[in-house]
């Protein structure tokens, strides 16, 4: 996009300099934002710590009573559920993806900067939401997966499931926000010459793992949607006692809950595949294999959420099904180990921080992915269920995969992010205590889980045979904790006393390491031409690696590359810092609040206020959104408009949204027992919403046609229509269901009635949604500024109306023409 | 909206020359109303009823597919878009149907 309000200054700038507390707090500069979701991730990595702490010192001895078993179940959902979301996510996505990615793809920040920082904000909102019961009624305690129904009002009637339900839909939109914005990033804002098969490997597997992150996230969020209904609104989507079954929360959950561990796993497979080669001085063995197998282990997450749920009995051919896809995802993890060791093999190895981190990383990880074929195999995981064995598996996935990964990538690159290097005496100090640490932990937990041991008890009985290893695991757990109190120092040290790090200190292979540590807030000064994979490297050294190991083993420094070091020759426009996505996310926390507290005042007023600065973002520099003439804007890769990108990708997103409502309706309908049923639904009268639908679709088109030649006169009249037809459907909508309730159907009436209500309810929503932006932007086209250059903003308008036009089709054909066909 | 620098967009005129014209349009939006009306059509003459699930899938699948190509424009667009449209499309049908089946062993089971 051209137009932007504040160029800075031609001499260089690092980042992190100037702007004091406003400057943070409005920044939308995708380093800072990176270093704010470090800084408290940071923090709550601490929490989680000491959580797993207090966890360890409960089970040193049977009979043990420091803790209560309330008490203990709190500790433990707040530790889970802590690591995932508010630590290793936030630093996998949130840190490093933020900022490596524009430096890696050679852009000089992501496609929406300010939808970033929003991100970013919701985040922290959504993670002191998850702490609220700190001050109010005690912290979530029905695990990290919240299984059903122990998770309804009835079992758990204060407030501190009510934080982890809203806090846990907070949290998904800033997940899903910044999964759209690096997918949009990586698409069209990579440097001339970097094609998809010259990506440096962390932005393929950031590639896919927003991808996961968009199809994952939307059956969690239904799954919560529903849960929020039960606890708020009294309906019954997960109680047997009404014909429901909780089961269907677990497979909500699972169908996110197995890809979650793929978008944590990925992350880190992308790190190892940057620091192995840098520091093997070797190029990625297998590049495209590794590539290809980050696409087919994404695929096929998707389809190995049954193994979470072997023991609630799907059956055979489910069982067989979940067994043999969770059995094929180990062929590609498999290829990517092997390309590892590949890589390090016959390289010139360096053995820094960093690297024994990245070859622990691959050691333990692999021990962890064996455990998990285990799991593959339905009847041995019986035997495992819910046992120890289960938790030592997924912590070696997760932490032995992912944390190791991640601590892999900060020793590499910190100097970079921060301009200092990290000690790397107190770092392999750090590195030993972890893996005594953490195989002393983990390690045993497979014999006892195997002994019988079930996870999330609080204590024991004496003559199990379990406590000489809980005490190992205990002892164990404080060694590694004070690894971590070792990194924390040495962070501390780095930052204030840390030898300067060049450029370049590790002789790196990517772009990020061709511009100055830390980076200058517009991170090239010339945007780099890429000429082959591996960028840097051919930069420095040409297209034969060899030659760059031949040099490296003579002693010789490789040449770098000056011109990201030297000043910009002309003013860089950069994005304009914003208070307004630290506003809407506020809002967002207050409307929380106010649904937890029952306010309906205070949700209205946060509801308005989101409205206002999600407007008021829209129009807060009125040259954002023209279209550009400027030559210099040429597509360089991609070629297609980041927002139009971004829209359609949000569409595939709500794609899986509505597909998880409208099973739910399909499943419910046939298990419905009361009346009234679906032979309430009237079809003439939703013949004539659909019509309505429909036109108001033509018309959207024809208001494109209009401004596309630049008529903003007849634009304006088929707006007008376009509303005028949706308003017609929601008075048909809104009459309907006043008749239908008249008829003796409310939300908590039966199944049939609360999945009807929210699916369509839901789809209402939606297009007042899009009634709201087309008002806008009508409103907005009586200014002299609208003229053919916004027809891209009228165009997006129109395709999220025509995405609420077919998701109508697909309702009126599932929910009111076949109101007779009996599903599952 | 986008802010970067970098950002990349096609210019206004070329989108417009490749999107359909307004003959094209009206045209989608009468088959759009003769679909509508043949599925309503399904759903009152009793001696479709054996056939009504397949034919409403079939119909409402054109209707689906005619306003994402004409309407939306995917027809003409990229394929980039069409891919990160119909990818997660793909994986909802999957998943709606995978859900279908799962718990309609459920039922049949515990019946």
């Amino acid at each position: 996009m051209a137009a932007q309000p504040k160029p800075l200054a031609p001499e260089p700038q690092n980042y992190l300099e100037g702007g004091g507390l406003l400057g943070w707090l409005t920044t939308v500069d995708h380093k800072r934002v990176a270093v704010l979701y470090c800084a408290a991730a940071l923090v709550f990595m601490a929490l989680g710590g000491i959580e797993a702490m207090l966890i360890r010192v409960q089970l040193w001895a049977p009979d043990n009573h420091l803790l209560s078993a309330a008490v203990y179940n709190e500790i433990f959902t707040m530790h889970g559920t802590t690591m995932i979301f508010l630590v290793v996510m936030p630093l996998e996505i949130g840190f490093f993806a933020n900022f490596l990615i524009p430096l890696q793809i050679g852009a000089r920040d992501v496609a929406f900067p300010r939808i970033n920082a929003l991100s970013f904000w919701i985040f922290l909102v959504g993670a002191f939401f998850l702490h609220l019961g700190w001050l109010w009624g005690g912290l979530p305690d029905a695990g990290w997966f919240g299984y059903a129904n122990l998770t309804e009002r009835y079992f758990s009637p204060g407030l501190n499931l009510d934080f982890w339900v809203v806090g846990l839909l907070i949290l998904g939109v800033s997940t899903v926000l910044s999964g759209l914005n690096f997918l949009v990033t990586i698409v069209t804002m990579r440097a001339r010459g970097m094609s998809y098969m010259r990506m440096p490997m962390f932005v393929w597997a950031m590639l896919v793992t927003v991808v996961l992150i968009l199809i994952a996230f939307p059956p969690l969020t239904v799954g919560l949607i529903f849960l929020t209904f039960d606890r708020f609104f009294g309906t019954h989507f997960y109680q047997a006692t009404y014909g429901a079954t909780p089961i269907l929360w677990q497979h909500l959950f699972w169908l996110f809950g197995h890809p979650e561990v793929y978008i944590m796993a990925l992350p880190a497979f992308g790190m190892i595949s940057e620091v192995v080669p840098v520091f093997a001085r070797k190029p990625l063995f297998g590049y495209p294999m590794m590539a290809y197998s980050l696409v087919l282990i994404a695929f096929l997450s998707y389809g190995v959420w049954g193994h979470h749920m072997f023991a609630t009995g799907m059956g055979p051919v489910a069982d067989s099904a979940f067994a043999i896809t969770s059995m094929l995802i180990a062929i590609p993890t498999g290829i990517k180990i092997f390309s590892w060791i590949a890589t390090v093999w016959g390289g010139s190895l360096r053995m820094t921080t960093a690297f024994y981190f990245a070859l622990a990383m691959i050691i333990e990880f692999t021990l962890g992915g064996l455990s998990g074929i285990m799991h593959a195999s339905s009847p041995v995981d019986l035997q495992q269920t819910d046992s120890y064995f289960v938790v030592a598996h997924f912590h070696y996935v997760l932490f032995g995969g992912a944390m190791f990964a991640i601590l892999a990538a900060f020793y590499y690159w910190w100097p970079k992010i921060t301009g200092r290097m990290m000690s790397e005496g107190l770092g392999k100090f750090q590195f030993w205590l972890t893996i005594i640490g953490f195989n002393g932990t983990f390690f045993p937990m497979h014999f006892l889980g195997m002994w019988g041991m079930p996870r999330r008890i609080y204590t024991y009985s004496p003559g199990l045979g379990w406590t000489h290893l809980n005490q190992l695991e205990t002892v164990s757990a404080f060694i590694l904790g004070l690894a971590f109190l070792v990194m924390y120092i040495n962070i501390l040290r780095s930052l204030r006393s840390g030898e300067e790090a060049p450029a370049d200190p590790w002789d790196g292979r990517s772009l990020e390491w061709s511009v100055a540590s830390p980076p200058p807030a517009y991170n090239f000064a010339r945007v780099p031409e890429v000429r082959g994979r591996d960028a840097l490297w051919v930069m420095k050294y040409g297209r034969a690696g060899s030659r760059g190991v031949a040099m490296f083993m003579a002693g010789h420094t490789p040449p770098m590359p000056e011109s990201q070091l030297a000043p910009p020759t002309e003013p860089i426009h950069m994005p304009a810092p914003s208070i307004l996505p630290l506003a809407i996310a506020l809002a967002i926390g207050v409307a929380g609040v106010g649904l937890v507290i029952g306010e309906w005042r205070v949700i209205i007023i946060a509801a308005v206020t989101l409205f206002v600065a999600v407007v008021g973002m829209g129009f807060e520099y009125p040259e954002h959104g023209r279209e550009s003439h400027d030559p210099d804007s040429a597509p360089s890769s991609g070629g297609v408009d980041p927002r139009k990108v971004g829209l359609w990708a949000f569409l595939g997103n709500e794609c899986v949204f509505f597909a998880s409502l409208i099973s739910t309706y399909m499943v419910y309908k046939s298990r419905n027992t009361g009346s009234p049923g679906a032979d309430i639904l009237e079809i003439p009268l939703t013949s004539i919403s659909t019509f309505a639908l429909l036109m108001s679709s033509l018309a959207m088109v024809l208001a494109l046609a209009a401004i596309q030649r630049n008529d903003k006169r007849w634009m304006r009249v088929w707006l007008g229509c376009t509303i005028a037809l949706g308003l017609v459907f929601l008075a048909v909508e809104a009459y309907e269901f006043t008749h239908f309730y008249h008829r003796g159907l409310a939300l908590q009436t039966n199944l049939f009635g609360q999945s009807f209500y929210t699916l369509v309810g839901f789809h209402g929503f939606h297009v007042s949604i899009g009634l709201l932006w087309l008002a806008t932007l009508w409103c907005a086209s009586l200014s002299d500024r609208f003229d053919k250059l916004r027809a891209l903003s009228v165009e997006l308008a129109g395709l999220y109306w025509h995405f609420v036009d077919v998701v109508w089709v697909v309702i009126f054909t599932l929910v009111y023409l076949m109101q007779q066909v009996k599903g599952a | 909206m986008s802010e970067a620098t970098q950002t990349i967009d096609s210019h206004p005129q070329t989108e417009a020359a490749h999107h359909p014209g307004v003959g094209i349009y009206l045209m989608v939006a009468v088959f759009l109303v003769v679909l509508t009306v043949m599925e309503i059509t399904v759903f009152y003459v009793p001696a479709l009823k054996t056939v009504i699930v397949p034919v409403l899938l079939i119909l409402a699948a054109a209707k689906f597919a005619l306003i994402a190509m004409f309407f939306m424009h995917l027809k003409y667009d990229s394929w980039t878009l069409s891919w990160i449209f119909v990818f997660p499309l793909t994986i909802a049908a999957l998943l709606a149907a995978s859900l279908l089946m799962l718990f309609a062993y459920l039922s049949h089971h515990l019946a």
